[in-house]
């Protein structure tokens, strides 16, 4: 049975650009429906007309039809709310700001329990929480026990409908998969589960029907089989193809007498904790890639610290070009520029209050003999940056050409190694396809080493050399 | 319990080291003063013209001022602690008297003020809060801002010369009756509500547009239900964190009001003793100060810990 | 759906910096030039012309003692407005070189400097600032001490606040990595933010100074008389309140619009910060 239909929604902001052109989706009982797409493809506005929560300003025509009931026009926000918790049940991308800070779980339960005589022990045994969590306040909730609450709160209430905003949103891959599990408990219940994400992994094990957006059109639609395994759509092809699992990975072996950075038996930890990493071992030749992977915390980011001579070690040695950086501070003084980092979020490498160009400039002031007027254009037209993004300053460049500047900004101290902590995690796929494509064409065209910190297995599997996994220190 | 018991005991030795501090300091400042300190209070006494240096000398005896004053600090100290302040140069009563007589009148003044305050802030911060922008939010913003800029002595100069010497409604300064008690209350209490309105204000703005307030609406919540069972609460944690904290900006304002109405307070008192260098009176009158002042900021942590989970999670931790 | 709210009110757009910086330019103008267009000695008496009413020679009228209050007026501005900058500006610059040393200091340095400032805190404001006067018997210099102590750990704890912060963004750490010196960090992303921040600060802190500044002047124990102080000429005329209201109104109505403006400026300050952070 239908629960869900909208029929040509569309959305104007308040200076009247289009942000989601007649865009027509429906869902059944017991059915999941992912809705796609791209950081301001228009995903998430789709899903908050349907909630009548719409900024003010904005203009929206169209139809929804909630529950099974008569289709309101989607401009009468005040009727689309009055189908709240009766018909359609919001999972937030904030979990945690969806809880009273002040009020203990059981209570929030409670609340929009429709069999008020029940307590709230059942539907937190159901999405694997102990009883005991009703009595604790929602900031002693990690993030991902606030989203099972919420889970738990749409269990406890009727509406057939139930809207999860960009639910895997900053999750490693286990915890992708706990969620789809999670979301899926919903669904075998009877509910009808629209899913908004930009998240490839969740769309595919969550299945049922899948729309893809695109500047604010549903380009293509479909059963999830049909849409993953062939795609019509050009987009959503290249979507496809961007995902690092499907890349043709690049193994190769390298001469290891030539090697930019080699460490032994390294090991660190935080005083009272178990040691992050301990005895281990890596070697980056000249050219060569080695990814870190592993779920958040494992210490991906403090080894790369370690590697690049930021955090000591609390045993072992790191050696840059046969000199240990922590041993020997001349060697430091000396290599320091050759041994850079590429951070995750690339604006904020950038002083906030300063040109982007005065900032790269800058750099001679530290580096004896560098030109930036001789140096500069010629990497500019390699990273593809037109110059006139050098006048502006940091909080108005975009995330992929802010990537590529702070790259940029490393090269133009000629590095040996980068250390590229996260650097395509801010980044929609089709740009992290790019950007990764760059990363690798300059390892091998500046006979530089890397080392690639990520979370995702199948993006370190299809760009390295060599994967360190993290977790269990394993080599793959 | 314990965890608040311990955070509060704290915050108590806290309060008390502070008084400390401030009592020690006036009586550094005492001693630290240029000039003859026996010639001063003899001056004080009989008069600046009368002054011989016979009369100095007996005052030096009689106080013990030719003590060396690490022995006058142990002195006083000691007597502290069995809560005897010495006596007045000036007037001879025991400074306690002086303090609990004053005191009474200081705190009167204060609830009262206090109190006040709260009446008109309420209701006008939590309408301004439900309509931003709206005309309540404007004026009151505007009036308050007004007020805030006027040091509370030109607030009180101004209802003075309106309801004092225009409209002859109300006594213009004194202590005799309850009449004399209005104007004193009510420019303290306008001082207080100045601040205190945009506070209400912005603690209700904010928690009206928090999400949980959304999302309960989202799980079947009533406007009222959610602003009632989320809202209250929230919003009550900072709001009455001010409202103690607020008691102490009394501390602040009543040595100017009650100088200015001419009201028997503890800042009058201390005014004056400033003016004869009187001592013991200024000591007492400080370290009395600084307690309230404490006690103020003790109370608004035991607001906060009661009202806040989060607080009193901080506090075990 | 970054949280999507029930927008319940746009994010205040910027208020009245055109009257603020109206009102603080034409105190800062009064201060600076004001004695020298108003020839009048402040302090010359003339007891057969006491409390007169306006007139064109007097437009203000005349105190207790035949003084003329416009005068006094102008020639009080340097010296309330003067004072009150003279305090914030050792406050903000002691403050912030503190929360600078407690952000970058040891942990000995940092618990130090905190404690300190809590303590301060913990004191009732103008106490100090009375106490201070009251000893030492008025005049500049106590009152700059006691209206500093009372104003610097605000400054200091958002300095450090600031610059902890600061020190933890990532471009810190990349300047650090392309060998930039510590003095260069400090001078090029710490300070500029922590300056920024407690602008503000400054702004508000210069509208209560002046009000601390003439209640200690009320109070008889700020800057003594003669001296043409505008809370000092309040307390004098005080006992003439009901015969000479227009004479009392004058130094009312400075001190109001210095703080005033003061005080639209801080907010417009605080905006105007908000709205740079906030910019995309």
């Amino acid at each position: 049975m239908t629960v869900l239909d909208v029929r040509n929604l569309t959305i104007h902001d308040a200076r009247r650009r289009a942000l989601v052109t007649d865009a027509s989706i429906s869902a059944g009982s017991g059915e999941p429906l992912v809705i796609i797409g791209e950081t301001g493809s228009g995903k998430s506005l789709v899903a908050q007309a349907i909630l009548g929560l719409l900024p003010r300003g904005f203009t929206v025509a169209g139809t929804v039809a909630i529950g099974g009931g008569a289709p309101i026009a989607a401009d009468r926000a005040d009727d689309l709310r009055r189908s709240w918790a009766r018909d359609i049940m919001l999972l937030p991308q904030e979990p945690r700001a969806a809880l009273d800070p002040i009020m203990r779980v059981g209570r929030q339960l409670a609340e929009a329990a429709v069999d008020r005589s029940e307590g709230p022990g059942a539907a937190l045994m159901a999405v694997d929480l102990e009883p005991s969590v009703a009595r604790l306040y929602p900031f002693s909730l990690s993030g991902g026990m606030a989203q099972r609450v919420l889970v738990a709160t749409a269990l406890v209430g009727a509406s057939p409908v139930v809207i999860a905003d960009e639910p895997t949103k900053g999750l490693d891959a286990a915890r992708v998969a706990r969620t789809a599990d999670l979301l899926k408990s919903l669904v075998r219940e009877g509910r009808a589960l629209v899913a908004i994400t930009h998240d490839l992994a969740l769309a595919r094990s969550l299945g049922g029907t899948v729309a893809v957006m695109k500047d604010g059109r549903i380009v293509e639609s479909g059963p999830a089989a049909r849409v993953f395994s062939e795609p019509t759509h050009p987009y959503t092809r290249a979507w496809l193809a961007a995902d690092p699992s499907t890349w043709a990975g690049c193994r190769r072996c390298f001469d290891m007498d030539d090697l930019v950075l080699a460490a032994h038996g390294l090991r660190f930890g935080y005083p009272g904790r178990p040691a992050l990493f301990d005895a281990l071992d890596l070697h980056v030749p000249r050219g060569g890639v080695m990814a870190l992977t592993g779920p958040s915390g494992c210490g991906k980011t403090t080894l790369g610290n370690v590697l690049l001579g930021i955090q000591a070690p609390a045993a072992g040695e790191v050696t840059w070009a046969g000199a240990d950086p922590f041993r020997d501070p001349a060697a430091l003084r000396r290599l320091r520029r050759r041994y850079q980092k590429l951070h995750q979020d690339p604006v904020s490498v950038f002083v906030p209050h300063r040109t982007v160009g005065r900032q790269l400039a800058d750099l001679g002031q530290v580096m004896p003999g560098f030109d930036v007027t001789v140096v500069l254009p010629p990497l500019l037209e390699r990273l593809k940056l037109a110059p006139a993004l050098l006048g502006r300053y940091p909080g108005e460049i975009s995330g992929g050409e802010a990537q590529r500047l702070a790259l940029a900004r490393v090269l133009l101290m000629e590095p040996s190694l980068i250390v590229a902590d996260e650097p395509t995690s801010r980044l929609d796929p089709l740009v992290q396809k790019e950007v990764i494509g760059l990363l690798r064409g300059l390892v091998d065209e500046r006979g530089m080493g890397m080392v690639l910190i990520s979370h995702d297995l199948a993006l370190a599997r299809a760009t390295a050399d060599e994967v360190i996994d993290m977790t269990n220190d394993r080599r793959r | 319990m314990s965890p608040i018991v311990q955070a509060v005991s704290t915050r108590a030795l806290q309060a008390l080291l502070t008084a400390w501090v401030l009592a020690t300091l006036c009586f550094a400042f005492v001693h630290a003063l240029p000039g003859d300190t026996a010639l001063r209070i003899a001056a004080a006494r009989v008069g600046e013209d009368r002054v011989t240096a016979e009369t100095a000398d007996r005052i030096r005896r009689e106080e013990g001022l030719d003590r060396p004053i690490v022995v006058q600090y142990g002195d006083w100290i000691a007597r502290l602690a069995v809560a005897d302040l010495g006596r007045s140069l000036v007037s001879r009563r025991p400074v306690t008297d002086d303090l609990a007589y004053h005191g009474r009148f200081t705190l009167g003044l204060g609830a009262i003020g206090w109190l006040l305050s709260y009446a008109v802030a309420l209701p006008i911060g939590v309408l301004a809060g439900f309509r931003p922008e709206g005309w309540v939010d404007r004026l009151s913003t505007a009036v308050s801002v007004g007020i805030a800029s006027l040091p509370s002595f030109l607030v009180g100069i101004g209802l003075i010369s309106l309801f004092a010497l225009t409209l002859r409604w109300l006594p213009p300064a004194g202590f005799r009756t309850g009449a004399h008690m209005v104007l004193p209350a009510v420019t303290l209490a306008l001082g207080l509500a100045a601040f205190s309105i945009r506070i209400i204000r912005n603690a209700v703005v904010e928690v009206r547009s928090a999400f949980y307030m959304t999302f309960a609406r989202i799980k079947g919540l009533g406007v009222r239900q959610a602003f009632r069972s989320h809202g209250v609460r929230n919003a009550a944690i900072p709001v009455a964190t001010f409202a103690a904290l607020q008691f102490a900006y009394v501390v602040d304002g009543f040595v100017v009001i009650e100088t200015l109405f001419n009201y028997p307070g503890l800042g009058e008192l201390l005014v004056k003793a400033l003016l004869a260098r009187d001592v013991p009176v200024i000591m007492g009158a400080g370290l009395m100060i600084g307690l309230l002042y404490a006690a103020a900021n003790l109370i608004a942590d035991l607001v906060c810990l009661t009202l806040d989970p989060r607080r009193a999670a901080q506090a075990a931790a | 759906m970054t949280a999507p709210s029930v927008t319940l009110g746009r994010p205040r757009a910027r208020r009245f910096p055109s009257a603020s910086l109206a009102l603080v330019g034409a105190m800062t103008a009064l201060a600076a030039v004001g004695p020298f267009l108003v020839a009048t000695d402040p302090n010359a008496q003339d007891l057969l012309r006491v409390l007169e009413p306006a007139s064109w020679a007097q437009p203000l009228g005349t105190d207790h003692l035949g003084r003329d209050v416009l005068a006094r007026v102008v020639h009080g501005a340097p010296r309330s407005l003067g004072i009150a900058l003279l305090c914030v500006l050792a406050a903000s610059g002691v403050g912030v070189a503190l929360g600078l040393a407690a952000a970058y200091g040891t942990r000995l340095a940092d618990a130090v400097i905190m404690r300190l400032s809590d303590l301060m805190l913990a004191f009732p404001g103008i106490l100090l600032a009375l106490l201070l006067s009251g000893f030492l018997g008025g005049g500049i210099v106590p009152m700059l001490i006691g209206i500093k102590l009372t104003l610097w750990p605000q400054f200091a704890r958002m300095a450090r606040a600031v610059a902890i912060g600061v020190l933890q963004e990532p471009h810190v750490e990349a300047a650090e990595l392309a060998g930039f010196s510590k003095h260069v960090i400090l001078a090029r992303h710490v300070l500029p933010p922590v300056l920024r921040q407690t602008m503000t600060l400054t702004t508000l802190g210069l509208g209560s100074a002046v009000m601390s500044i003439s209640a200690l002047g009320f109070l008889g124990l700020g800057l003594q008389p003669p001296t043409p102080e505008w809370g000092a000429m309040i307390n004098e005329l005080l006992p003439y309140l009901s015969e000479a209201p227009a004479q009392m109104a004058a130094p009312c109505l400075a001190i109001f619009l210095a703080v005033l403006g003061f005080t639209l400026a801080g907010q417009a300050v605080a905006d105007e910060t908000v709205r740079s952070e906030s910019a995309p």
